[in-house]
């Protein structure tokens, strides 16, 4: 059984307030999935749960000079943006494979990000869309890039008494194209195996400009920086892509280890299959967005 | 044939409406009054000596009414093989050994409570492979035997051997030989309610066990055998189902939470209730037997196999429940799947210290099936012959007697194969090995019972109101099957009333007659001859009750009639049609002659005659009720393992096409053919809801559930884990269903609870195979294994 207390902030300004008051004691909760799960299985309960449920304006997906996202938007609404899944297709792919239809109502974008499992399915997506996290706390707005908002597995730079708040994409992603990979047994309910995110950018065959991401390669989603340097300025060829896959796998970009969940051995198989895989797919999404 | 009004029809399963609105009440939702919640505390070790319990700080606890360990009960043995106490007090053997128990007044109260009991272990030798374990050196899991003798083997003293004809002669004879080494893990039933019980005593000491159960008569004689060790002989034991959520096979022995949650209701005079969470209910129920496999067949010329010699090693766990006897059904396709003349299979249990097992879903059958259609598939090859070619030249046909003593009657196999062929176009995409590719598999199960146990009985009460509502006490269980719904076409149709008037009462020994339980496919094909012959006797009654009151009731009404109209000329009826029983007859809840059917006079309404039965004035009133015990003419198995210990036999063949990911050994299910004799289809709908049921489960056997038990240890007991495949994981399916209308099935019907699973994952592994050449023998047939196969292959 659960006992504790549990708030229901209106505003942001209220939520902050009562984080400043609870301190240690009070574990902020969004969808819950996260939280409600981590109850169960530790059965450790929090002394105070601060529920943001009710803040409502947390909730949007915006094009203004970029993307701007709420923390509190649900994957479902992710899943259901046309815009999302035009524009920002790689975050379309992560969001609409989260749990079930049922997780995806409840379950947030910034829970899912904040906290920083390393299979976390928006992760990868975010890190090839560089993404950039608002935090906001008692010291006023800050922001950081997704590639150093993540510390450790579970654990991320965001203070006790901050929320986050948005997450922005920059604008000149309109130009990319992306995808993501979640391999997993099951189509659903299922946590991946391994997953890979790729964007890029093409000036006729040649690759101007590129992101790859691998999450549960490592103890924190990262991204796969040899790799994506060798491929930088090479054409788009079957012989590059599968030697930046390579380079993906190897030791110079990931840490894979054995799991329940996989092995590493064959980690490394799906890295190299699928960086090919998902570059080609971005490739083709381009494509397909310039024909329309 | 008559034609049916109810019977063959898809009639919809009302009664369910209550489940999806959760109104049922299920074992979690049973609450007596005071009762109290037990939880179990369960080992930490695999294998290891207990120093010291203590329950001081447990006991202190405000609300708890009693901790319990192996010194406060009596130390009775207790198991299919007596190897096992309730309570474990000096060693245990497996992480699952109960340890300790509590009863307190919330679940939450309890669970804390365990925490705080402290155990002192020292750790023992353990094994975990079935092979070592029968080594010499190997650590002995068990010293003693239940009667106290020292043990010198891990090796269980079960005589799980088969053996007709020549086999040296048969070696000899064989123009093509294969072999093959093909294992199977543990899975587990995942019933979607977890196991429960409440046990309560009344101030006699007798037993009421509300329990979560399919085999409710099972219960009594192993907890009589207990009582009268633990004082209490003699004492009545009732077992009451609440709404069962799902079986599966699980709940075929006596569990030990259900011995515990009798202990803490004896000690605390209050009923008790253990329910299991899910992590229990992967960590501390017996799942599926796994087993290794090694086969050996061969054949002439033409294709005929000759023999078939197979050795089983089957990893028992700790202790021994129902899982063990899994090779009595392994025996049935090791000898009677296909026509083979010599056979030789034998099955060694071994204790370990791993999770012990049980009944699911086949019985040993999708193991056992997987081995023989592992090894039909490389056989062919050997033989140069098309697999499903081959499978039809060996085919069981009607009339057959198999070297197991099965007489089959009935036998569709042949449509079966050739359905699954035509389906999945065989001819053209067999052996491309081009990354796509097709499989198939057979099967053969009981179908009309299965004598296990010297009854093989099932008995049924029926009784009418005065209204024509019809009360069917039923001595099996309903975990979701269906019965309901085909018992009720059953009953209307033999006894001539509508489905929804047939109200069926289920699970509670106290009401019912007696039933060996509902497992083994057995509950339509036996509840519904029971039922048949239940309803020709309460017919009988009706109709001599009808040949009593047809003519008071027309004649008053002809009366009636004149009076009203004095122009009304009486016809001149002839009162003969109606003056036996035997000539007239009951249908759509209309009684009338069975010569003129129409009769404009002779056609009465059944709940007006009952009425007129029982209310009859003085002395002579009447109420309709009968009662049909059905044990079937079948055998148990003798000494040399044989016997016809079914009335008939279910036959079947699945077929798949898969795409294989060469590059990461993903398998796609691209389309699966299960093609099935049932004898007849008694309601369409609810067949096909077993067959897809049972063939995707197959599925999830074939492709991804594993328990993963590493040392002992259950590491994956959450749904998160363990890959049991999801409303989103479906594959396209196609049923083929061939009647051939069993002469011994109440209207034509065999068993179909099980069949549609057996040959679903030796289909997908030789699917497999046809698609890129690589053979796995292993279940779950994981993309790791293929992607390292396909690389050792290049
Ligand atoms: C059945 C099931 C299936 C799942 N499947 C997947 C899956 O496939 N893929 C996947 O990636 N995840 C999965 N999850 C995990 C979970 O659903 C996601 O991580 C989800 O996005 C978390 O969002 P939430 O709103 O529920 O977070 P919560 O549980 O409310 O919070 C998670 C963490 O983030 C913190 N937090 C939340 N919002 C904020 C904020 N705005 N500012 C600061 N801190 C915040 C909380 O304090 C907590 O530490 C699954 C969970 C369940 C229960």
């Amino acid at each position: 059984m659960i006992d504790c207390d549990y708030l229901r902030p209106d505003n942001l300004e209220e939520a902050l307030g009562l984080l400043k008051e609870h301190g240690p004691r009070a574990t902020l909760i969004a969808g819950g999935t996260d939280v409600m799960a981590k109850i169960r299985n530790t059965k450790k309960t929090p002394e105070v749960l601060v529920s943001i449920r009710g803040l409502k304006d947390l909730k949007y997906i915006d094009k203004r000079s970029g993307y701007h996202i709420g923390a509190l938007t649900t994957h479902r609404m992710l899943e259901q943006s046309e815009l999302v899944k035009a524009e920002l297709s790689a975050l379309h792919d992560g969001a609409s494979r989260v749990g079930s239809v049922q997780v995806r109502n409840v379950a947030t974008l910034g829970g899912n990000i904040c906290n920083a499992a390393p299979s976390a399915d928006t992760a990868g997506p975010l890190l090839v869309l560089d993404a950039l996290v608002f935090m906001e706390g008692p010291e006023g707005i800050r922001s950081v890039p997704i590639t150093e908002f993540f510390t450790g597995t579970y654990k991320t730079v965001l203070k006790k008494d901050e929320v986050l708040t948005e997450i922005k994409i920059p604008g000149e992603m309109e130009h990319f194209g992306s995808a993501y990979w979640k391999h997993s047994r099951r189509k659903a309910m299922n946590l991946p195996i391994l997953g890979i995110a790729v964007s890029l950018k093409l000036e006729g065959e040649i690759i101007s400009d590129v992101r790859i991401a691998l999450t549960v390669a490592a103890p924190t989603p990262v991204r796969a920086n040899k790799a994506e340097d060798f491929l930088k300025g090479k054409a788009l060829s079957d012989e590059a892509l599968n030697e930046a896959g390579k380079i993906a796998a190897s030791t110079e970009c990931c840490s894979l280890r054995d799991s329940l969940r996989g092995e590493a051995w064959y980690r490394g198989e799906i890295i190299e299959v699928y960086v090919p895989r998902m570059a080609r797919l971005a490739a083709e999404r381009i494509a397909q967005r310039r024909s329309k | 044939m008559p034609d049916h009004l109810f019977v063959g029809k898809s009639v919809p399963r009302t009664i369910e409406a209550d489940k999806v609105t959760g109104k049922a009440v299920y074992i979690d939702d049973l609450k007596r009054p005071g009762m109290l919640y037990g939880k179990i505390l369960y080992s930490n070790h695999a294998h290891a000596r207990i120093k010291s319990i203590d329950i001081s700080k447990a006991k202190q606890l405000e609300g708890v009414r009693t901790v319990l360990t192996g010194q406060d009960i009596p130390d009775v043995r207790v198991g299919f093989l007596k190897d096992q106490t309730v309570l474990k007090k000096d060693v245990v053997r497996q992480y699952r050994d109960e340890v300790a128990a509590v009863a307190a007044i919330s679940p939450e109260i309890a669970e804390e409570a365990i925490s705080l009991i402290k155990v002192e272990y020292e750790k023992l030798p353990a094994v975990f492979d079935p092979f070592e374990a029968m080594k010499q050196e190997s650590p002995l899991v068990h010293e003693i035997d239940a009667r106290g003798r020292p043990l010198k083997s891990n090796i269980l003293p079960l005589p799980w051997k088969f053996e007709t004809g020549d086999m040296e002669q048969a070696r000899e004879d064989s123009v093509y030989t294969s072999k093959d080494t093909v294992s199977t893990t543990w899975v587990n039933q995942c019933c979607m309610g977890t196991s429960g019980c409440i046990a309560e005593f009344d101030q006699n000491s007798n037993l009421t066990l509300y329990d979560q159960t399919n085999v409710i008569f099972g219960h009594i004689g192993r907890i009589t055998e207990y009582f009268s060790q633990i004082g209490l002989r003699g004492k009545k034991i009732r077992v009451v189902n609440p709404v069962v959520g799902g079986s599966f096979g699980t709940k075929l022995d006596t569990d030990i939470y259900e011995f515990i949650a009798i202990q803490l209701a004896l000690k605390t005079k209050k009923p008790v209730r253990i329910l299991f969470d899910r992590e229990e209910e992967f960590q501390a129920l017996p799942p599926r037997q796994p087993a290794v496999f090694t086969i050996e067949q061969g054949c002439d010329k033409e294709g005929k196999l000759i023999f078939r010699h197979c050795e089983a090693i089957l990893d028992n766990g700790a202790y021994t429940s129902w899982g063990a006897t899994t090779p009595s059904v392994m025996m049935m396709p090791m000898s009677s799947l296909y026509r083979v003349p010599n056979v030789y299979f034998k099955a060694t249990c071994v204790y370990t210290n791993n999770i012990y097992a049980q009944a699911m879903r086949g019985y040993g059958n999708p193991q056992a099936t997987f081995a023989v259609e592992t090894s039909m598939d490389t056989l062919a090859e050997e033989a140069g012959i098309d697999p499903a070619e081959f499978r039809l030249i060996n085919r069981n046909r009607p009339g057959d007697q198999t070297p197991m003593k099965l007489k089959i009657t009935s036998c569709g196999l042949e449509e079966c194969i050739k359905a699954v062929k035509e389906k999945l176009n065989w001819d053209e995409k067999q052996g491309k090995q081009n990354g796509r590719g097709v499989g198939m598999a057979s099967l053969i199960h009981v179908a009309g019972g299965a004598r296990v146990t010297k009854s093989d009985g099932h008995g049924i009460m029926i009784k009418l109101d005065e209204y024509g509502h019809v009360d069917v006490i039923e001595s099996g269980t309903d975990q979701g099957q269906g019965s309901p719904t085909v018992i009720s076409q059953i009953v209307a149709e033999a006894l001539g009333v509508r489905p929804e008037d047939v109200f069926l009462t289920f699970g509670d020994t106290a009401l019912a007659l007696w039933d060996a339980g509902t497992h083994a496919s057995r509950h339509t094909f036996m509840a519904g001859n029971a039922a048949i012959g239940a309803c020709a006797k309460a017919k009988r009654q009706i109709l001599e009750m009808a040949v009593e009151q047809m003519p008071k009731i027309i004649k008053m009404g002809l009366k009636r009639k004149k009076r009203k109209d004095p122009e009304f000329v009486e016809p001149d009826l002839d009162f003969g049609l109606i003056a036996n029983p035997e000539d007239l007859d009951i249908r759509d809840r209309m009684i009338f002659p069975k010569k003129e059917p129409d009769h404009p006079y002779f056609n009465l309404p059944l709940a007006q005659i009952l009425q007129n039965g029982l209310l009859v004035g003085t002395g002579q009133s009447k109420v309709v009720m009968a009662e049909e015990f059905y044990d079937p003419p079948t055998e148990m198995l003798n000494w040399e393992m044989k016997g016809n210990l079914s009335m008939t036999y279910a036959f079947g063949a699945s077929g798949v096409e898969v795409e294989v990911d060469e590059q990461t050994g993903e398998v796609k299910i691209l389309n699966l053919i299960a093609a099935h004799d049932v004898g007849k289809a008694m309601n369409p709908t609810l067949l096909l809801g077993q067959i897809y049921g049972a063939a995707y489960t197959g599925v999830g056997y074939g492709l991804t559930e594993e328990i993963k038990v590493r040392n002992g240890r259950v590491m994956n007991p959450s749904f998160r884990d363990y890959q049991m495949l999801t409303a989103m994981d479906v594959v396209p399916i196609e049923v083929v269903i061939i009647e051939p209308i069993d002469e011994a099935g109440p209207y034509g019907a065999k068993g179909v609870g099980e069949p549609g699973l057996v040959p679903t994952a030796p289909a997908i592994a030789n699917a497999v195979y046809d698609a890129v050449g690589v053979r796995i023998t292993d279940l779950p047939i994981t993309p790791e294994k293929i992607l390292t196969a396909l690389k050792e292959k290049k």
